[in-house]
């Protein structure tokens, strides 16, 4: 018999709040994250908006002490693990150190680091870098930094699968405790907002504002691409038996999940969503649900021409004639694309939306595309009874991961 | 479900050699894969040793369209692949997509991808950065290359847990495996020689100017190194029907966190994560024939890791051999644990172990039998692969001979 996972804790350190309370409360009111970049120059570029947590001040959740040879991504998860051990009413301490692990998605979040470090060196000499910024360099320091801060001392892992991460690190997490190498873990992921992403983002063609208008607008018309964003959410898991011990107050239950890679090219979405298609089927049967027991569906959907439509076709497929009772929400329209950290974020949102009783929004709604057909919950939120939800992450380089929370 | 699992195909990509037999020929002749850096301008900088592998021609696994659309460690691992594929005599074309994973660890990820963008950057400003490049650095890529390459699909993750990242991968394979999730993993690592990490080790001052004397009193740092390792994991019965060689059965890994230092490794954690693989094995110290040591060449980790050994073995440390194949081929980073895993099957399957060369004057802080030059012929039943990483990411798996 596996071992049912819930969740005792949430963090988040989003664009429109940080903290679940300040995040859900912006969810249901549909604020927006996204606004003009201020932590690089876009003066050069045809692009100018981004949703940055322009509000961040780790000090104040942190303390000023040890923060700074640290970079943003790993400030940013620290946060996010303090808020998220507080609301699980979690303290690490001696005797139960080595029961706590960490699982984190993240595959940009050392990029500046590594940017910057190797041209410090070809600018100044290889003797001029500083050697305490070299260990940031590494894709597991945020984590790992992390696990340093709260004295965890299970086992600390980083998944990089683009924009599935950090649901993966969130089954891996589930995989630690279901085999008793763990028995809390701190599940989720992080990515921070730097130019050498958004320029990344911006060469590849992917950012909204080049042909068209300069929005986060998914399952619209209008829609042209994403705007870059970051944040970081920290999902606290371990059995319902823990939980039961520790005395904590459920939040919800991960009742499955499902993942498919699909191999097809580099950076272009699958035309026909095959590997979503199958990572919904695969959530569905791992949690033993049917299509008829969804109520929700907070969507992957980021505002890009062809991921919302593959979205939209791939679930009215799984879904069947339920789709048309199923309401569904771009969570990026609010938080624009955070990457790795989409994921968690979608399912620390979804996590308050069963709790609050209430659907967010797709803001930025206006107009209609007959590809893009669902019930999205157009821009003001409503409220509803949600008993289950699936929550989606895919991206244009084949993963595709879905996670289904239940009540 | 509980399934036992088997390693049926090894693929290494080495400055030892490519391909199993060379790398293990060379490896238990106690040669040197250590030369003189290449790949890039060493001039200004006081150290000018590593593992680069000079003869890896990817042109041999991949076409040449492919290569212009991948970094030097996609190739790697895709050669890793192909290697392990025809030691297992397997077609790619003929696995189920449904029931298949790819794990790839690394540190750097694309490092190389990286170097380039950067220079061009600095050099030339940033208009003038390739567009194409720029969608080739994720560190995901290695594993989405690898299931491009084949048409598998699947469970396809890169787990980027540093210079442990190779047993990472090796053991969520084997937990896939065992509860029966998929029915055949592809699980290794693999970095390509990376600048950065030249440079960031070099400026730690870890790095020594010559040679890699893990264990030895004077000792002088690690080196810099290269490479991709796969394994070929699958459940037993799909071995035995198929009639595969098995080289070793995966009985368990254990993890842990130092949860201390990003830099510095902790004897507490690595003594942790070994008691962990024991405990989940049910494996006793004095069944264990051989440790592949993490072994750098560092004074503080191989101090450190002979401590964590003595707390574990108590008595029974003097009596276990622990090599540290980083003498001959420098740290290969992400791969490096992959390698060793390599290392160990091989070492189980031909009862030998292999050396831990340029070793010369004993340390009384590594009083442990490291197998100093030469190899060992003698009955490998249990081998242990120790692997630990920047931030303390600690990992120890368990290997043992096939029996019925």
């Amino acid at each position: 018999m596996k071992d049912k996972i819930v969740i005792t804790g949430i963090g988040v350190l989003s664009s429109i709040g940080i903290g679940k309370d300040a995040f859900w409360q912006a969810l249901e009111e549909g604020k927006s994250g996204v606004k003009p970049v201020t932590l690089f120059d876009t003066s050069k570029l045809k692009v100018k908006m981004g949703a940055e947590i322009s509000d961040f001040n780790p000090g104040a959740i942190l303390g000023e002490k040890g923060l700074r040879n640290l970079d943003r991504a790993t400030k940013l998860l620290l946060c996010t693990g303090k808020l998220a051990l507080d609301d699980a009413r979690l303290e690490i301490d001696d005797i139960n150190s080595n029961a706590i692990g960490i699982s984190i998605g993240t595959t940009v979040g050392s990029l500046w680091s590594i940017s910057e470090f190797d041209k410090s060196a070809l600018r100044d000499g290889p003797h001029f870098v500083n050697p305490a910024e070299f260990p940031n360099t590494v894709i597991n320091s945020p984590p790992s930094q992390l696990a340093i801060r709260l004295k965890s001392k299970g086992p600390c892992a980083t998944i990089s699968s683009g924009f599935t991460s950090s649901l993966d690190a969130i089954k891996y997490g589930i995989d630690l405790i279901r085999n008793r190498r763990a028995q809390i873990v701190l599940a989720g992921g992080v990515e921070e907002f730097c130019e050498q992403t958004y320029l990344g983002f911006y060469k590849v063609n992917f950012l909204a504002g080049v042909k068209g208008p300069e929005l986060s607008c998914p399952f619209d018309q209008r829609r042209n691409g994403v705007i870059l964003g970051e944040g970081s959410a920290i999902l606290v898991l371990e059995s319902e038996e823990s939980a039961k011990k520790r005395g904590v107050d459920i939040y919800s239950h991960i009742l499955g999940f499902g993942t498919h890679f699909y191999p097809y090219a580099i950076n272009k979405y699958e035309p026909q969503g095959k590997g979503l298609k199958k990572a919904m089927k695969f959530a569905l049967e791992d949690a033993g649900a049917s299509a008829e027991d969804i109520d929700y569906i907070s969507c992957a959907a980021n505002s890009m021409q062809d991921a919302d439509a593959i979205e939209t076709a791939s679930i009215k497929e799984v879904f069947g004639k339920k789709a048309e009772e199923i309401s569904v929400t771009a969570t990026k329209s609010m938080l624009g694309e955070t990457f790795s950290a989409a994921g968690v974020l979608a399912a620390a949102a979804t996590v308050g939306a069963i709790n609050k009783d209430f659907l967010p929004p797709t803001i930025n709604y206006a107009q209609k595309d007959p590809v893009c057909d669902l019930d999205c919950v157009a821009v003001k939120s409503r409220a509803a009874r949600i008993n289950k939800a699936v929550v989606n992450a895919f991206g244009p380089s084949g993963s595709n991961s879905c996670i289904l929370i239940g009540k | 479900m509980s399934r036992r699992v088997v390693v049926t195909g090894l693929g290494v990509v080495t400055s030892l050699g490519i391909g199993k037999d060379e790398f293990w020929k060379n490896l238990i002749q106690g040669k040197s894969g250590i030369s003189k850096v290449e790949s890039f301008d060493v001039s200004n900088y006081s150290r000018s040793f590593g593992g680069e592998i000079k003869n890896f021609q990817p042109l041999q696994f991949i076409t040449e369209r492919e290569i212009k659309r991948m970094g030097r460690a996609s190739q790697l691992v895709i050669a890793a692949t192909e290697l392990a594929f025809k030691d297992t005599k397997i077609d790619a074309g003929h696995l189920d997509s449904d029931k298949s994973a790819v794990i790839i660890g690394t540190t750097m990820g694309e490092a190389n991808i990286f170097e380039i963008l950067n220079k061009a950057w600095l050099e030339r400003g940033l208009e003038k950065v390739d567009p194409f490049l720029v969608g080739r650095t994720t560190a995901n890529l290695l594993s989405v290359n690898l299931g491009i390459h084949y048409k598998l699909g699947g469970i396809n993750l890169v787990v980027p847990t540093a210079c442990a990242a190779g047993n990472y991968a090796i053991g969520y394979g084997f937990d896939l495996i065992k509860e029966g999730r998929v029915n055949f993993a592809i699980c290794g690592g693999a970095d390509a020689f990376s600048r950065i990490a030249f440079t960031g080790f070099a400026r730690l001052y870890a790095m020594s100017a010559d040679i890699c004397q893990p264990f030895d009193k004077n000792r002088k740092g690690m080196l810099v190194g290269e490479g991709g390792a796969v394994l070929i994991l699958e459940p037993l019965e799909s071995a035995q029907k198929r009639g595969a060689l098995i080289y070793a059965e995966i009985l368990g890994y254990g993890l842990s966190c130092d949860a201390h230092h990003m830099t510095i490794p902790s004897e507490d954690g690595i003594t942790r994560c070994i008691q962990n693989a024991l405990k989940e094995t049910g494996v006793r110290p004095q069944e264990i024939n051989y440790i592949s040591a993490h072994g750098t060449g560092t004074a503080q980790n191989d101090k450190n890791e002979c401590i964590a050994i003595k707390n574990v073995f108590g008595e029974h440390s003097k009596k276990v051999a622990v090599s540290s194949i980083k003498s001959m081929l420098g740290h290969c980073m992400g791969a490096a644990s992959g390698i060793e895993a390599a290392a160990c099957c091989m070492a189980i399957k031909e009862d030998i172990i292999p050396p831990t060369i340029n070793y010369q004057t004993p340390d009384p802080d590594c009083d442990i039998d490291c197998v100093p030059n030469e190899a060992r012929r003698t009955k490998v039943n249990i081998a242990l692969n120790n692997a630990y990483a920047f931030g303390g990411n600690n990992s120890c798996v368990v290997f043992k001979k096939y029996e019925r």
